[in-house]
């Protein structure tokens, strides 16, 4: 112990240094280190600086030759027995480390997935669909906004057509442009929509005016 | 007014599976052209072509239908204002022929009660790969009074007879009347006033 302290001594100063900056710190550094951080090779480095320093003391005399001989023995084998327990140590940090990337891996795959199922619990229904938000193509519109549109693309057609066989009349000369007001007619009666009105009664005669062929004047 | 176009408006209605052909029957008779790209209709369209019968002009506004269900219920809002209504289907598809007795049963639901129905096969042309034999679509169509024809909108077979056979069917039942400035009216949805009178 007496012995010790001053390259023990040394050796703490560096160990510090070396926490900071962990490179550099020489065989010396091993010894200052963390217990739980330490490798294979800083039980090598351990070693070495051990047996370097009992070299040092056995070259005095036989007799401290010997004891030291038998101390290093010692030595080795705790040295041994240190090199055992930081491989299976750091193999055990290892195996726990790949096992905690694959359950978190494991977890988040799970997360995802179990997300639609959440939703259905809150929705339940036999009929019922989950829509996607982030799908461009969802489906967004009723039944009756579909429905409303078409009527207006198919009214606005129709009223095309008329305009159409309007101006067709016009240009091949068959109306007079000073019979244009009567030419309006047509249009204007397309306007009224019954969608605009109606109840009950209304709509029946909506669907009898459809149907109905009255008498219209030829001239 | 000399000046009217036509002396009848007829609405025509066309129904049957998704992918029978309709619109391409349609677009046959109306354009004379066919295209080979399948573009499934949305819900409901129209044309209109004017035809010459007996004499008198007569304007057929002529209904396409998706026949795709998801469509249904729109489609069906059409049924009632039609006069004449087409069933296609198509005869290499066994499926589309199986399911002529739900068209004609949503007809029954939905079209008024004197509206002349027609069946038509389309797709003749392609007789190598016929499923449905021609004298089964005879038969069904006898079993249920209805005219029959085979048609192909690619190689132009009885798309025109079968538009006129089914106007003259009209026109023979329809009181001889003049219009008057009547005109092509497209609010003939039952389904679009049906549904205005009930929130009214």
């Amino acid at each position: 112990m007496e012995k010790m302290p001053s390259p023990g001594k040394e050796e703490g100063e560096e160990g510090e240094e070396e926490e900071e900056e962990e490179e550099g710190a020489g065989p010396e550094g091993a010894l200052g280190k963390n217990p739980f951080q330490l490798t294979a090779e800083d039980v090598y480095d351990i070693s070495y600086v051990v047996g370097r320093d009992l070299m040092a003391i056995a070259g005095d005399s036989r007799d401290v030759a010997t004891r030291v001989t038998q101390l290093q023995f010692k030595i080795v084998r705790v040295l041994e027995m240190l090199e055992a327990l930081v491989n299976d140590c750091n193999v055990t940090v290892e195996e726990l480390r790949m096992e905690r990337d694959s359950l978190r891996k494991e977890v988040e795959g799970l997360r995802s997935e179990g997300q639609p199922p959440n939703t259905e619990e809150v929705n339940p229904g036999t009929n019922k669909v989950v829509v996607d938000l982030t799908d461009p193509n969802r489906p967004r519109f009723t039944m009756q906004e579909l429905r409303d549109v078409l009527h207006e693309r198919n009214k606005l057609k129709s009223q095309l057509l008329v305009a159409q066989e309007e101006l067709q009349c016009y240009k091949s000369g068959l109306i007079p442009l000073n019979n244009s007001q009567l030419a309006r007619r047509d249009p204007q009666a397309l306007m009224t929509s019954p969608s605009s009105s109606k109840g009950g009664k209304q709509e029946k005669t909506v669907i009898r005016k459809l149907f109905s062929f009255r008498s219209g004047k030829r001239t | 007014m000399a000046k009217k176009t036509y002396d009848l408006l007829f609405k025509l209605l066309l129904i049957g599976d998704s992918g029978v052909g309709k619109t391409c029957v349609l677009f046959r008779f109306s354009d004379d052209a066919f295209n080979t790209t399948f573009i499934s209709t949305i819900g409901i369209d129209f044309k209109i072509k004017t035809v010459e019968l007996q004499g008198k002009k007569i304007k057929l506004q002529i209904w396409d239908t998706a026949g795709q269900e998801r469509f249904h219920t729109i489609t069906t809002s059409y049924y009632r204002g039609a006069m004449g209504i087409m069933l296609v289907y198509d005869i290499t598809n066994g499926k589309s022929f199986e399911n002529i007795s739900k068209w004609l049963r949503n007809i029954d639901e939905h079209a008024n009660e004197d509206v002349e129905r027609m069946l038509l096969g389309n797709k003749c042309d392609m007789e190598d790969k016929r499923v449905v034999p021609k004298s089964k679509g005879e038969q069904i169509a006898r079993e249920h009074g209805i005219r029959f024809f085979e048609t192909s909108a690619k190689a132009n077979i009885n798309i025109e007879k079968a538009f006129l056979t089914l106007a003259e069917d009209i026109l023979r039942k329809t009181p001889v009347k003049e219009p008057n400035s009547e005109n092509v009216d497209i609010n003939s949805g039952g389904g679009v006033t049906g549904w205005k009178s009930k929130c009214c």
